[in-house]
């Protein structure tokens, strides 16, 4: 009786920010923020209130509303501003028993602080890169976080919390056009809070970084020719015509030793 | 007494059809409001009968025949038969008029009868069966009915034994031929065919000439509803179209998906639109199934959802938009515009797109390509070729428009190829580089017509900018989009199929070709080309201006089998029990070719996909560029294409002799 | 090989006797000669040695011309590095590595290289010694942290500790803030549990970090933003969550790796702590479950495979995802979430075995992110062997029974050696 009554009442806010495209940086739903979106949307029993602060013109929040929400709250906020305290006082006005976020913005620093300055704010855990919640209840959440390579971990969180949700979660729904434009998006009222510390630092677009090169520090003068003149990988690789399997599969085995991907 | 009996019961069944009609109107009329030329259309059908239908059922002589002489002679016996028997004209040549069309009748209805003895799987049978018998009998009915009228028997002959046998023939073949037609029997069709005809939703199709009309239709997308959801919410003549299908079943012989073993069948796809439209379940259909899935599971009415209820979604995503079907129905049914209709709800008001499709939508609008490549890569293929961009020249004779292909390594030979032509023939010509889209043609297909008029909205803006005399494309599909569906939104185009222009250029001799060395090739028509647009000669001809004599495969021309690429068919991946592009790769290797010949870019890749060992796929412009004779002019002496052409005798030679072979290899075709 | 160093006096004497007859044989390799027109050629690379701590060193006693060649170079890998030593650390560079499988990742000595430099220069700066400290959580395996820069080491072996456990590893840190003159965090912006520290630490130092940082000097700081679009430079921060290959490993120098606890744990007083977040440990994940995005070793297969069982079982042997090219889907042979390629999958394995797939254009679009691919085909001129690292010309089932056979012996000879050690 008594988690029923709790799952009834789960209420779920999910931080939604504006992304964009990574080749043409055209503002699209984020796609962490979307899994977060489609992952509360799945949860049984949730009331869902999905929160914008930004631009509230914005047409790529509409994608959001396309997944099925019948409206989207924004508090207003200008590009330069920083908006943990407005959503921290949004969140404590309206609590909510989970709050999903997306790992990192898609614009601006990226610097996936959010989540965790809104749990230090609220007092609440805060768990990233969770891929699945499994259940909701008895003031815990059980939840699964993604490791690298597809490996999962089993967590339990005590409500409430904030969850960063993971690339590793279930694709978004697909946004359906007509429900975008046919969902509200509510303007509230909220105080700006500019992040004046981010005024006087550059920006400019991302340099492609050099790949490290295998940089041989030659104790002799024999490992350094050996490291100038060695061939060049990459140019055509290895044909073994084996004269057994065995030798064919020796010569895999080796490589994918090599590679430590045996595990 | 059989006389004053006859009138009443002539008068009844005419009453009943009556009272079916307006009923079936009413039904027909909870679909859309859609405004139509009552009058005019009226007065057109005979001719759009006689003219355009009759092109389509033509191309069966046989069934022709049949329907001209069982057709025909019931419409005439029908008029005679009120003036004569119901009126009691006392005209002995009306009565002998009379004699003469339940004859005919009965004569088509005897072929009518044979064909059913052993009917094609097509066919539906059902109460189908039946009506060779009921037209016989209404025939013979009235033909011996009508003997005493005119003079041959007297009245009151065969004794009351004849009376009754008379009566009941009367009444079955009353009931069928005019309660049946307004009342769903199989004569609906002649009913619902004949108004259909009169109000069909795309008239264009029926002026002279070349009518066509292909181009899907837009929506407006502030609508309460966009795409249809029920079959209410089709327009009201296109739901006159579904009650007019007559269960021949020529579009499910010409079915890709069908004979694929996809989901799909184009006739029970309408037969369910009709159960929708009358409310009810399919389970007195009597004709194929969709693949793998049984009769009578499925049913609805006018106002509950399509989907799930009277078909299912993977039947809507089943289709390649190929048109085979639109081309071979005989009562000018559009269904392509009906599936693209239902999946526009699915994908705008659903989200519910099969498998790639959201993510090829979500890449479109990111990126302006299905693919999600960069834009700025769209070029990438021509780095080395110096193509003058648009937006620099701001003029031109020729806007090359390259299309997505221009990402995909395959297609990007085919492209060099075609402006190695283009160079070689000496053409004007520019690209519009990265500021091209996606002309829209997959998004449309896949019903997001949002992303579709957006894409189109912003081409067409874009070429508003800029000077150009035509558009040329190695893509149908952009083609065919750039041409006929961007009319509808504001940009009117003369758009041209690169292999019609490349055939331009080699007649009017700015190219020089010689002949094609290599082995005997086939030709595929790429839907979007042919049957969309029509052109169906000049990939042919600029074939047999390479000296090649076309093995054609059983399925070309008009009835070429789509290679299973196009309406996002390969995006929405429904599975069969075969592949599309096996299928028509089998046909192609009965012709025993070594080289398909094609034009689009989505055929090679989809025929490109059937392992190996089978013939080679070549764009045509491919196979021009290997032919190609190159003119240099002589340094320092500038001329003409044309003059540098008659000092360098040898390739103009070959040329010749190649035309001359086209000539006659041209003739006997 | 011995390491001793065994003297030969003799040669040692015809070394330095330029006069003696076997002098030349000798003292290869051959420091001058005469040239082609008489003038003395010398070349200046074969004179002299590199020393112990990598420097060259010319001896002109002869006592070493030529030699040393044989002995030391099989001594060369183990050159001993000098040690860094900081006796009384005035400050420190706080980092705490990853330690993925209980060993420095290279992303953790990437980010020790750094702060050994930081180190160096604050030193400088500051005129007092300072020295690197790195805080390790749980049981490790690592045997090289001298190598890798780590002058001082908190080593927290307690059970609690291990598995995720955010909490009590942030209460360390912040008791470390109190009570250690901690000059700057730094941290491997990584997803194996740096990045969410880091950010763990921040928020509760009230600090704003440097995140995905790449690349530090002259105090300012590069940090890729706007989901990797864009580059923000920003005054340096005391919070560091550096990403991958942000600075060079420490190479040049050994290092203390004196333990701090003793010195430290009157200090470390650690406040009570309520855990509200519980690691209920690993879930098993079976290798076909994982994503084919995200798989590391995936075992494709192509037209080329006729025994599907066959493949299935080699790829659970092997522990590889598995995948398919567009020909084994259609074919019905695999499942189409199966399906590598540009119109699949972009999959970015480091491994790629592609048995039986000659390697649509399309398919290798789909692969270019993978390290390395091995092919198994019949076919020697294919686009697949063109593209592959390694290929075996052999048939599929034949190398795929071999494969399997070779990994379990491989496994059960690896288990073996686990259970006895």
């Amino acid at each position: 009786m008594q988690p029923e009554m709790q799952s009834s009442e789960l209420n779920v806010s999910v931080l939604l920010s504006v992304g964009a495209h990574p080749k043409t940086a055209r503002s699209r739903r984020a796609d962490q923020d979307a899994k977060a979106l489609e992952l509360a949307l799945s949860l049984p029993k949730a009331r869902v209130a999905a929160i914008h602060a930004g631009d509230a013109g914005d047409e790529a929040l509409r994608q959001y509303l396309g997944m099925g929400l019948p409206a989207l709250q924004v508090l207003p906020q200008p590009k330069e501003a920083d908006v943990v305290p407005v959503l921290v006082d949004y969140l404590r006005q309206h609590p909510a028993t989970l709050v999903l976020t997306g790992g990192k913005a898609e614009q601006g620093e990226s610097s996936g602080m959010l989540p965790y300055l809104l749990a230090q704010e609220l007092g609440w855990p805060v768990v990233p890169r969770v891929a699945a919640v499994e259940s909701v209840g008895n003031g815990k959440a059980a939840v699964l976080q993604a490791l690298p390579r597809g490996q999962r971990r089993a967590l339990t969180v005590s409500l409430p919390c904030v969850l960063c949700i993971d690339e590793a979660a279930p694709a978004p729904r697909q946004s359906a056009f007509a429900l975008g434009q046919r969902g509200k998006i509510e303007v509230l009222s909220a105080a700006v809070t500019t992040d004046s510390e981010r005024a006087d630092w550059t920006v400019q677009p991302a340099r492609k970084r050099p790949k490290r090169l295998k940089v041989v520090k030659a104790k002799t003068a024999a490992d350094r020719f050996k490291a100038a003149t060695a061939k060049a990988s990459g140019d055509g690789g290895q044909v073994i015509v084996p004269k057994t399997v065995e030798e064919g599969a020796e010569a895999i085995l080796k490589m994918l030793k090599e590679e430590g991907v045996l595990r | 007494m059989i006389t004053s009996l006859l009138s009443v019961l002539i008068f009844i069944a005419l009453a009943l059809a009556v009272i079916g009609a307006v009923r079936r109107a009413r039904l027909w009329r909870q679909g859309q409001a859609n405004p139509v030329d009552i009058i005019g259309g009226l007065l057109k059908m005979p001719r759009r009968y006689l003219v355009d239908l009759h092109h389509v059922v033509a191309r069966d002589k046989a069934m022709s025949n049949t329907h001209v002489a069982t057709a025909g002679g019931f419409v005439a016996s029908a008029v005679l038969i009120v003036l004569v028997h119901l009126f009691e004209l006392d005209s002995r040549i009306l009565a002998w008029a009379l004699l003469l069309t339940t004859a005919t009748m009965f004569t088509g209805a005897i072929f009518v009868y044979r064909r059913r003895i052993d009917p094609p799987s097509r066919l539906s049978k059902g109460p189908w069966m039946r009506l060779p018998k009921s037209l016989l009998v209404f025939a013979a009915s009235f033909f011996v009915l009508t003997l005493p009228a005119a003079g041959i028997l007297p009245e009151g002959a065969g004794g009351w034994l004849l009376a009754v046998v008379l009566t009941a023939g009367i009444v079955w073949g009353m009931g069928e031929m005019f309660f049946g037609m307004t009342w769903g029997g199989p004569m609906k069709h002649a009913f619902a065919g004949a108004l259909h005809l009169a109000f069909h939703r795309r008239a264009e199709r029926f002026e002279d000439g070349v009518g066509r009309s292909t181009g899907l239709k837009a929506i407006d997308l502030t609508a309460a509803k966009l795409g249809v959801e029920k079959p209410a919410d089709f327009k009201w003549n296109q739901l006159l179209g579904f009650d007019a299908c007559v269960q021949c079943g020529r579009c499910e012989a010409a079915c890709p998906a069908f004979a694929a073993g996809q989901p799909l069948n184009p006739k029970k796809l309408i037969q369910d639109m009709v159960v929708g439209l009358a409310g009810g379940t399919d389970v007195n259909y009597a004709g194929s199934p969709y693949p793998g899935k049984p009769i009578g599971e499925h049913g609805g009415n006018a106002h509950s959802p399509i989907v799930k209820g009277l078909v299912d979604a993977e039947t809507l995503w089943s289709c390649t938009t190929c048109r085979a079907c639109v081309e071979e129905c005989p009562m000018m049914i559009e269904h392509v515009d009906a599936i693209v209709d239902m999946r526009r709800f699915l994908t705008l008001e659903k989200g519910a797109t099969p498998n790639k499709g959201p993510e090829v939508l979500e890449n479109l609008i990111a990126t302006d390509n299905p693919g999600g490549f960069e834009p700025g890569s769209r070029m990438h293929w021509a780095a080395d070729l110096s193509i003058p961009v648009l937006a620099d020249v701001k003029q031109t004779e020729v806007l090359f428009w390259v299309g997505d292909g221009g990402f995909d390594m395959r297609n990007q030979r085919t492209l060099r190829s075609f402006v190695k032509l283009l160079k070689a023939a000496k053409v004007q010509f520019a690209v519009l580089a990265h500021e091209e889209r996606d002309s829209g043609d997959v998004a449309r297909r896949l019903g997001d017509e949002a992303t579709f008029q957006q894409l189109a909205k912003r081409n067409i803006k874009t070429l508003s900018q800029y000077g150009f005399k035509r558009i040329v494309t190695c893509d149908p599909h952009s083609f065919h989009v750039l041409k006929n569906e961007y009319g509808e939104l504001g940009g009117h185009y003369e758009v041209l199929h690169h292999t019609t222009y490349l055939n331009e250029l080699v007649q009017s001799g700015a190219l020089q070709v010689s002949k094609h060395q290599g082995g005997s090739v086939t030709y595929h028509d790429p839907c979007y080309l042919g049957r969309y647009n029509g052109e169906y000669e000049a990939p042919r001809e600029l074939l047999r201006s390479l000296g090649i004599e076309v093995k054609e495969m059983e399925r070309s021309g008009f009835r070429s089998r789509c290679c299973g690429g196009g309406g996002g068919a390969p995006i929405t991946d429904i599975p069969g029990k075969q592949r599309i592009p096996d299928m028509r790769m089998d046909d192609a290797r009965a012709t025993g070719a070594e080289i398909v010949a094609v034009g689009c870019p989505q055929c090679t890749a989809m025929l490109e996909g059937v392992v190996e060992p089978r013939p080679e796929i070549k764009d045509i412009a491919e196979l021009l560029v290997a032919a190609l004779v190159e003119v240099d002019e002589p340094a320092g002496q500038k001329s003409t294409g044309q003059k540098a052409a008659v000092q360098t005798a040898e390739p103009v030679k070959m040329a010749a002799a190649s035309k001359a072979a086209a000539a006659k290899t041209g003739e006997p075709a | 090989m011995s390491d001793i160093i065994r003297r030969d006096p003799r040669r040692e004497w015809i070394l330095r006797n330029r006069l003696h007859p076997l002098h030349a044989s000798l003292a290869a390799p051959q420091d001058q000669w005469m040239g082609p027109n008489g003038v003395l050629r010398k070349n200046p690379h074969a004179v002299g040695f590199i020393g112990p701590n990598g420097i060259k060193r010319i001896d002109r006693s002869g006592s070493q011309t030529g030699d040393g060649g044989s002995v030391r170079r099989s001594g060369a890998a183990e050159v001993q590095l000098p040690v860094f030593r900081v006796e009384q650390p005035a400050f420190y560079v706080v980092v705490v590595p990853d330690m993925v499988g209980g060993r420095l990742s290279s992303h953790d000595k990437d980010v020790l290289g750094l702060a050994h430099q930081l180190v160096k220069q604050s030193s400088a700066a500051r005129g007092e010694q300072g020295a690197v400290l790195a805080v390790v959580f749980g049981a490790h395996k690592e045997s090289a942290f001298d190598t890798a820069g780590v002058d001082r080491l908190l080593h927290l072996d307690d059970s609690k500790y291990t598995g995720y456990a955010p909490e009590q590893r942030l209460n360390v840190l912040t008791s470390l803030e109190r009570t250690l003159e901690v000059s700057q965090w730094l941290l491997p912006d990584s997803l194996e549990g740096g990045g969410d520290l880091g950010r763990r630490l921040a928020a509760k130092l009230k600090q704003r970090p440097a995140t995905q940082a790449w690349a530090l000097a002259e105090g300012l700081v590069t940090c890729r933003a706007a989901g990797q679009r864009e580059d923000w430079q920003r005054p340096a921060s005391r919070i560091l969550l550096m990403a991958n290959e942000c600075a060079e490993p420490v190479s040049e120098t050994r290092h203390e790796v004196k333990p701090l606890l003793e010195e430290l744990a009157r200090q470390l007083e650690l406040p009570a702590l309520i855990s509200r977040i519980e690691d209920k440990g690993q879930v098993a994940v079976d290798p076909s479950a994982v994503p084919l995005g995200e798989a590391e070793f995936i075992l494709s297969a192509g037209n080329g495979i006729r025994d599907f069982a066959l493949f299935h079982d080699a790829a659970k042997a092997l522990r590889a995802t598995e995948g398919a090219s567009r020909v084994a889907v259609d074919n019905g042979d695999m499942p189409r979430f199966r399906q590598v390629g540009a119109t699949g999958t972009w999959v970015t394995a480091r491994v790629y075995l592609a048995v039986g797939i000659s390697g649509a254009v399309q398919h290798l679009q789909g692969i270019g992110q993978c390290d390395k691919v091995i092919a198994i085909n019949t076919d020697a001129g294919c686009d697949m062997v063109k593209r592959a690292d390694l290929s075996v010309i052999a048939d599929s089932t034949d190398m795929l029974a071999a494969l399997i056979k070779l990994v379990e012996g491989y496994r059960g000879a690896e288990e073996g050696e686990e259970d006895a050690a």
